[in-house]
């Protein structure tokens, strides 16, 4: 725990992944601890790929069934199939075969681990079956897979789960209070008064002299998605998690990160990652949307939409 | 002819003409009364229908209004991805939190 003036910090490891919890009243921050190991062990049953315990486990495996849910991966699943909807079937959360067909099928320390990953299934999968293959029925809390959809919500739920941690803990705390997942960024309540000031880079693990840019935020959220983080080699050539779903293969695109923010972390994340997907097209998706968005290129230079402010040169990715 | 007769003949014309015009504004004022009835009905039951529209367009306006305002908290728009109520300014120094990719 750190406590820098009223705003206390807590940072810990979740999702395989560093959790950061910042509030703006210290005293509130055992008790935002709590809240967040709640939820967020709620978030890890409900979805983990890699737990044969999980609901979306039972779930990959049931050959097609039906299978009941609970109402918190009622709420994942719902999240994932409105932020499918939203981009055009970009962010698709059947891609789970595609990412295990990639060597992707166990948690990603230890992937990475193994060094040169073999492939596990039969090579590439093709198009992924898509999103209209889930068969949600969220009233009665039943779902079925079609067509041999294998699902992976790793494109939303820690998003949706900082938008769920920040509000919660606000509600509770009443005051200020910033959640970052692995660099999904949600706040709520009362921020500080010039805002919470957030590093964007492209990996959230970075040192604070790593090439970015600050900014600040006072409300919704913030995400970061990138294609040179979370890689690693199959049969030796690099690969990286996220997926193009027309292909079923990583993403082949002109944007090797890019910065959203927005109503909610989620809406944040699903709009970064439709982005890389996207290639190109992502600039004027993204003017017309109205998102404030930062993106890099490969080669480091830098473009921005709807208002996000202006990156100096000296301060370029 | 007797002037008499003439006199007499043109007072029974003329109280005819005027019974005539008499019968004919009697007429003429049922039909304008029943003008105006018409009119009136007709008046009233547009302006009966247009207070029912306003006031079906109002709770569908109300309702298209509360489905779509903003929402509290982090409640997403089912519709749209949700614009940030204002976009990021610039920071200075490291920063609080880091947003990169894990």
């Amino acid at each position: 725990l750190v406590t820098t003036g009223a705003i206390a910090s807590d940072t810990f490891e979740v999702f395989g992944t560093t959790a950061v919890l910042l509030v703006t009243r210290s005293s509130a921050i055992g008790q935002a601890r709590g809240t967040a190991n709640r939820l967020l062990a709620e978030v890890d049953l409900a979805c983990s790929r890699f737990r044969p315990d999980s609901e979306l486990s039972r779930l990959n495996a049931a050959g097609g069934e039906p299978v009941s849910i609970s109402a918190t991966f009622a709420k994942l699943l719902a999240a994932a199939l409105r932020a499918a909807r939203l981009t055009g079937g970009d962010v698709d959360p059947t891609c789970g075969r595609a990412l295990a067909g990639l060597g992707y099928d166990r948690d990603f320390a230890e992937l990475r681990a193994t060094g040169d990953a073999p492939a596990r299934l039969m090579g590439p999968v093709g198009p992924v079956p898509g999103w209209t293959r889930v068969r949600l029925d969220r009233g009665g809390r039943r779902v079925r897979l079609e067509h041999g959809a294998q699902l992976d919500l790793g494109a939303t739920a820690k998003a949706w789960a900082a938008d769920k941690c920040a509000d919660q803990i606000a509600d509770e705390v009443d005051c200020g209070v910033l959640v970052s997942l692995g660099g999904d960024v949600a706040v709520a309540g009362q921020p500080p008064p010039d805002g919470w000031e957030i590093r964007v880079t492209d990996d959230h693990a970075a040192p604070e002299w790593a090439a970015g840019q600050t900014v600040t935020i006072s409300s919704g959220g913030l995400a970061t998605s990138s294609t040179t983080v979370r890689t690693w080699t199959l049969g030796g050539r690099q690969v990286h998690h996220i997926i193009d779903p027309s292909t079923g293969e990583p993403a082949r695109s002109c944007w090797r990160t890019v910065s959203v923010a927005a109503g909610t972390c989620i809406d944040a994340n699903t709009a970064s990652t439709a982005a890389i997907v996207r290639g190109p097209a992502a600039l004027d998706w993204l003017h017309d949307i109205g998102l404030p968005a930062r993106l890099v290129r490969h080669d480091g230079t830098v473009e921005t939409t709807a208002g996000w402010p202006y990156n100096d040169p000296g301060d370029a990715a | 002819m007797e002037p008499g007769y003439l006199a007499a003949r043109q007072r029974q014309e003329g109280q005819s003409h005027d019974t005539r015009t008499a019968a004919a504004s009697r007429d003429a004022a049922l039909s304008r009364d029943s003008g105006v009835a018409k009119v009136t009905a007709l008046s009233w039951r547009a302006g009966a229908a247009g207070v029912v529209a306003a006031g079906l367009l109002t709770f569908a306006l109300g309702h298209h209004a509360a489905a779509t305002g903003a929402p509290s908290g982090h409640q997403n728009n089912q519709g749209s991805i949700q614009i940030p109520a204002q976009p990021p300014q610039q920071g200075a120094g490291s920063g609080q939190v880091t947003s990169g990719a894990s």
